[in-house]
């Protein structure tokens, strides 16, 4: 029996982010988008999500009530904000995930 | 939970089924899985990806993939992604051996090459824009492949966002008691829902 394939992590992770980021939702993807820079590090933005977004990429357990309620004012639904608050997330993965892989392919086209 | 749509869930029979799993289990279905039911369609590629890394092959174990989520969780702060992961990793090593990593992994006594990716991926979560080549030498060196490092740095990626959706919606903690049966339940089920 063949042992299992190992997961082409590279292109799950290209799926979630043209899921999360690129493709019609209940928020326009520049909202996901935007949210998803902020809380990758990116400057500030004139986004409505622009505190929450920050806050999740800083530290996400800090997150308060009051900035859900506003995200979810400016959404208008919670579907709207949960999408908000994925792509906020999925944008510091993302980036995390790009900067790691980076470093080991450095490290792996060093001569030895 | 900071929505209340992701708690009660988004239509009848979503509703209907996190109702009979909290009867049938005899416990509040965590929130995580509240969320894994929840916009299906949006949030799908995040349950594919995660049963990919923690459950397909990889030269981790199980209970290695499950300590590395718990030490993210820990960095990140998140209580409900360190108790949740914790308590299956504990599941499948020694629970002592999970509590001394959690404290301190340089310290504890796992792999050298289970360190060294752990001394990765805390600079991965807590200072990304610092990681460089030398740091992902340091790991070859130490007798990692590079797809074993991969693999680690999926897991890793994974519960940076994870623990960000979870303290964000405020996920409700579970008891000690329903981690460890909610543990039980993640690996026999897995993450795609």
């Amino acid at each position: 029996m063949n042992a299992p394939a190992r997961p082409d992590h590279a292109a799950l992770a290209a799926t979630l982010r043209r899921r999360i980021l690129e493709e019609p939702g209940e928020t326009p993807p520049a909202a996901r988008q935007a949210a998803a820079q902020r809380a990758a590090g990116g400057p500030p933005t004139q986004s409505p999500y622009d505190d929450l977004a920050r806050q999740i990429g800083e530290a996400a357990y800090r997150v308060t009530d009051a900035q859900v309620a506003s995200a979810l004012s400016a959404a208008g639904s919670d579907k709207a904000a949960f999408e908000i608050i994925i792509a906020a997330s999925v944008g510091a993965g993302l980036f995390r995930w790009e900067q790691a892989m980076r470093a080991l392919k450095e490290a792996s086209d060093a001569p030895a | 939970m900071r929505l209340p749509e992701v708690e009660r869930g988004d239509g009848l029979a979503n509703r209907l089924l996190i109702g009979f799993i909290s009867l049938v289990t005899r416990m509040r279905l965590p929130d995580a899985a509240r969320v894994a039911f929840y916009h299906k369609d949006f949030g799908a590629p995040i349950g594919a990806w995660t049963q990919a890394a923690m459950r397909g092959a990889s030269a981790w174990s199980v209970g290695e993939r499950e300590l590395i989520a718990a030490m993210v969780a820990k960095w990140n702060s998140c209580a409900f992604c360190e108790g949740a992961h914790g308590a299956v990793a504990a599941h499948q090593m020694q629970r002592p051996l999970v509590d001394a990593a959690l404290a301190d992994f340089r310290a504890a006594p796992i792999s050298e090459r289970l360190k060294a990716t752990l001394a990765f991926l805390e600079i991965m979560t807590l200072r990304p824009a610092e990681l460089t080549r030398i740091h992902a030498k340091a790991v070859l060196d130490a007798g990692v492949s590079a797809e074993a490092l991969t693999d680690a740095i999926a897991v890793g990626a994974i519960f940076n966002i994870v623990t960000r959706y979870a303290d964000a919606l405020d996920f409700a903690l579970p008891t000690p008691d329903e981690f460890k049966r909610a543990a039980s339940m993640l690996l026999k089920r897995g993450y795609a829902s």
